[in-house]
């Protein structure tokens, strides 16, 4: 079967019955995507799938056949996305283990709302539990980033 | 997951033809966002019939007075579609606050009717808004009224070989308005500890007419309150109406103790919630003007 990943077509004659999380981290070698909960609660295994959010511990790789994923590490180019950016600048990272999910359900979220009020970030973010932050910071950080990518 | 079958028809008629074949050793799937979580709980269907590629399940549109919604709409599907937020106030609002985002784009409307969770989000619009499942089967297609379809938690009237493949909404006549609301331990992803769904006729007087309330979490299945829609019916929803509304729905509801919450707290949150879905109705009835 096919999958695109990070732009890069993947031919694999996998179990199907794998989730893709564990096809990202083991098979493809793409660890930035955390396996957290493992039950969707979390958010932190949280990619792109044909454009849309999903928690890839609750995907499998069968019901990707000829999708497109797009993991964390695909999100920067040759620069930092402007999620990335304003996490670093304004200190929205504290451990990390979130920051993955935090910056695809953030892409996501943006991609689909450009000019998005506090609330609706909240609610953009509310499938991802960090326990570091705090959330403000990384409020700020996606308004920011928003802001940055209206004006670029 | 090693070493489980897999297979992804195409086709209503291949998937069905599967089941007939499987000797039940086939669980459908669709977003997995149950169903997954129970194989990571160790469950080990004997093989998973994945649903997500079968065309014919997808879509939401207008058909002869109905909202034919197919079991694969998703949940951000359904709270995103026109019509149903227009004409089905109180499931766009279930669709709207289930889960998370990443939730919403796997999860189904058919994987939330079929896994019948009493506190399903979606099946208490669906109840009270007097939607009918579409089951397919080897012998063709039936139908079941949405209050009818569970039997009990994780339950269904489904038999060995049925799939469910669509829910249909009747489209309302005028004035005819709905509402949803639901208490969890947060807003995002914790699973209700009780909601209440109400559909009505709101007339140029306020009164309410053709009153239906559906309840969840607070028994076996999703159910419908008897007392408090007789409590309502052909009334204006004054205080003293409500506070007699109010007092029905705690005798409706039958709630349990347990790990989410308490029966007494359960059972004064369904009057709290029927007071604010209530409510909601008048609201939505005075900004449409009709």
């Amino acid at each position: 079967m096919k999958v695109t990943v990070n732009g890069r077509e993947v031919e694999t004659a996998p179990d199907p019955c794998r989730r893709l999380l564990d096809f990202l981290r083991e098979d493809q070698g793409l660890a930035g995507t955390k396996e957290g909960c493992g039950k969707g609660e979390c958010g932190a295994c949280a990619v792109l799938l044909d454009g849309r959010l999903v928690n890839s511990c609750l995907v499998l790789l069968g019901q990707c056949e000829g999708a497109s994923v797009e993991t964390i590490e695909g999100v920067a180019g040759t620069a930092l996305h402007p999620v990335q950016e304003a996490m670093l600048q304004l200190g929205a990272v504290q451990c990390g283990f979130c920051t993955p999910g935090l910056v695809m359900a953030s892409v996501a979220l943006l991609r689909e709302n450009p000019s998005p009020t506090p609330a609706e970030v909240r609610r953009g973010i509310e499938g991802n539990l960090c326990r570091c932050t705090g959330y403000v910071k990384v409020e700020a950080a996606v308004l920011d980033a928003a802001r940055r990518m209206r004006e670029a | 997951m090693a070493a489980t079958a897999f297979a992804r028809p195409a086709t209503v008629a291949e998937a069905l033809a599967a089941l007939a074949g499987g000797g039940g050793r086939w669980t459908p799937v669709a977003g997995g966002t149950d169903l997954l979580v129970r194989v990571r709980d160790g469950a080990r269907p004997g093989g998973l019939l994945d649903l997500t590629g079968i065309e014919a399940l997808r879509g939401i549109r207008e058909e002869a007075g109905a909202l034919r919604i197919g079991a694969l709409a998703t949940h951000a599907e359904v709270a995103a579609h026109e019509v149903v937020r227009k004409h089905a106030a109180a499931l766009a609002e279930a669709a709207t606050v289930v889960g998370s985002p990443a939730i919403r784009n796997r999860g189904t409307i058919g994987g939330n009717l079929a896994n019948a969770s009493p506190a399903a989000d979606l099946v208490p619009p669906l109840v009270a808004l007097g939607a009918v499942v579409e089951i397919a089967g080897p012998d063709g297609c039936r139908e079941v009224a949405a209050e009818a379809l569970a039997t009990g938690p994780g339950r269904t009237v489904l038999v060995p070989g049925e799939l469910i493949a669509a829910a249909r909404v009747p489209l309302p006549g005028p004035g005819r308005t709905s509402a949803f609301r639901r208490l969890g331990a947060r807003r995002a992803l914790a699973i209700a500890k009780v909601s209440v769904a109400v559909a009505a006729t709101v007339w140029r007087d306020g009164a309410l007419s053709g009153v239906r309330v559906a309840l969840g979490a607070v028994a076996p299945t999703v159910i419908r309150a008897a007392a408090a829609e007789a409590a309502l019916e052909g009334r204006v929803p004054s205080p003293d109406v409500l506070a007699e509304a109010e007092a029905a729905v705690r005798t409706d509801a039958r709630p349990i103790t347990d790990i989410r919450s308490n029966e007494t707290w359960r059972r004064e949150m369904c009057a709290v919630l029927l007071r604010r879905a209530v409510s909601a109705l008048a609201g939505a009835h005075a900004r449409s003007g009709d």
